[in-house]
């Protein structure tokens, strides 16, 4: 009985975790044309509902209802797989993504997360590399130039900004001396992590811009420059797909630089519900990504690399170092 | 734009990428000025100049009576050949026409008819909102061309409108003068 209870409850949080992860790409993407929209002074979708509210949901229609459509030239194997291997990774790490410690619902205690492994970070991390396979899958199958382009790009990109990422969290590591995040965040209860590691979080989250491929980091589907990238040849559902990879790791990025160094769910000042800290601190990156995308150029893939190998590279190495200096 | 260029000199703005930072600051309050799009048939509705050349209208003398004498001039001036004139004598022994019908779908606004007409009967006006799902709506007769409205006498401005669907395409505005769109809007 107990037995059932706990794997039901489990099939349950991942029910509802994968119902969500789907259905926020539709509020983001508004969110996302009216802020580029306000920050160019024009309104953004109005006509789909209240102040184009509906707009995404018309979208999707539109989006599912489209022609499925593979080049005559393409690799059907690996096109049809691109998109479920860069959508399945962005969901699978949330499972190890803590959301809030327990709530009690019905007299039970109800912890808001799936697992609590004690390697989180790390499966994090080796997880979401796996996505990049489906965006080089993508653009090779296609057979297009455009798209092999845009994957050859999405390949110099990621070494550049993989190695960086995993080194600035390292600091973190150290001063929560462990490396399950409901553990890092426990030990943020008194000073964010922010306050130690400035450094860390700016090459985190420099590198969190490449990892999501938003601009001004967004070489693999530079729409100037490459049609749409690795994903020109892509339609309908499965260029949904990789849409909603895209905001899944965009999410994922958000969290994590919440999880890490803003001290996930420990409020500071005003007392509102965990969550709620948690969501608003979430909110706030997500702004950040969007406003940055509305705001800056996009970054040749030479300075790209040069950014992360003569810039991020040295100072989260240096990071460690003084980390490692100061606090053991 | 300037204090970017003076922080950023500095090493200490260089280290601490304030040209990135007063970009961030420039697009943050972007985001909170008035939004330049004027939202047509909705809420707003841009009042034509004088100038405007519109939808033709015909013009009347001091008495009612229909200036055009039906010379055709303008039939003949007209290089997409959309107006047709067909004269007659009426009972007071002047020539008037018994048809005048303009093509809108052809017409191409030029104003040449309104520069060849000897009588100042025939000008473009201040109507633009004539779309049509048939071109045959289109063919405006002579009693149609005589109650169209005529030059707008102020212009430039901006009145509030609203769409209405009920049965006819329509939007309908109140006031006649309108204020000036860029008033509110930021421009640096």
């Amino acid at each position: 009985m107990e037995l059932v209870f706990a794997l039901g409850l489990i099939a349950f949080k991942v029910a509802l975790l994968i119902a969500i992860l789907l259905l926020l790409p539709l509020p983001l993407t508004w969110l996302e044309r009216k802020i580029a929209g306000h920050m160019q002074q024009r309104m953004g979708p109005m006509r789909v509902g209240w102040h184009g509210l509906l707009q995404p949901v018309a979208d999707g229609i539109k989006l599912l209802t489209k022609e499925d459509h593979i080049p005559a030239e393409a690799d059907r194997f690996l096109f049809k797989l691109a998109p479920i291997l860069a959508l399945t990774p962005p969901f699978v790490v949330f499972v190890a993504i803590p959301f809030g410690e327990s709530v009690s619902v019905l007299g039970a205690e109800i912890t808001l997360y799936v697992s609590n492994m004690n390697v989180a970070l790390l499966f994090v991390f080796a997880v979401i590399g796996i996505e990049v396979y489906g965006v080089i899958f993508g653009g090779w199958a296609a057979n297009s130039k455009y798209a092999v382009l845009g994957s050859l790009r999405t390949c110099a990109q990621m070494i550049s900004y993989e190695i960086p990422m995993g080194f600035a969290v390292i600091g973190v590591v150290m001063l929560a001396q462990s490396m399950s995040l409901l553990e890092i965040v426990r030990a943020q209860a008194d000073v964010w992590n922010i306050v130690y590691q400035p450094v860390g979080f700016f090459v985190f989250f420099v590198a969190g811009l490449a990892e999501a491929q938003r601009i001004p980091f967004d070489l693999a589907e530079a729409e100037g420059d490459l049609g749409a990238g690795f994903h020109t040849e892509y339609s309908g559902i499965r260029f949904a797909f990789f849409m909603v990879s895209e905001y899944a790791i965009m999410l994922l990025v958000s969290v994590l630089s919440v999880i890490l160094f803003f001290g996930g769910w420990n409020g500071v000042l005003i007392p509102l519900p965990p969550l709620l800290w948690f969501v608003l601190k979430v909110a706030f990156f997500l702004y950040v990504f969007m406003w940055f995308r509305f705001t800056f150029p996009r970054y040749r893939y030479d300075q790209l690399m040069a950014i992360g190998w003569k810039v991020l590279l040295p100072l989260s190495l240096a990071n460690i170092i003084i980390t490692g200096v100061a606090f053991l | 734009m300037s204090r970017a260029v003076d922080r950023s000199g500095t090493w200490i703005g260089w280290a601490f990428f304030a040209d990135l930072g007063d970009a961030l600051a420039l697009t943050f309050s972007y985001m909170f000025s008035r939004s330049v799009t004027m939202q047509y048939p909705d809420q707003e509705k841009w009042l034509p100049y004088s100038r405007y050349r519109g939808h033709h209208f015909l013009k009347r003398d001091e008495e009612g009576e229909i200036k055009c004498v039906a010379c055709e001039l303008c039939a003949r001036i007209c290089p997409c050949d959309c107006i047709e004139v067909i004269p007659y004598e009426d009972e007071k022994g002047n020539r008037r026409p018994a048809k005048f019908e303009i093509d809108m779908a052809r017409c191409l606004f030029c104003g040449l008819c309104e520069d060849a007409c000897p009588a100042d009967a025939i000008a473009l006006g201040q109507q633009y909102e004539f779309s049509s799902f048939s071109s045959r709506d289109l063919v405006v007769g002579r009693d149609d061309l005589l109650g169209k409205p005529g030059k707008a006498t102020t212009g430039g401005g901006v009145v509030a409108a609203r769409l209405n669907t009920e049965q006819d395409v329509l939007v309908e505005t109140s006031e006649p003068q309108g204020y000036d769109w860029w008033q509110n809007i930021r421009r640096t």
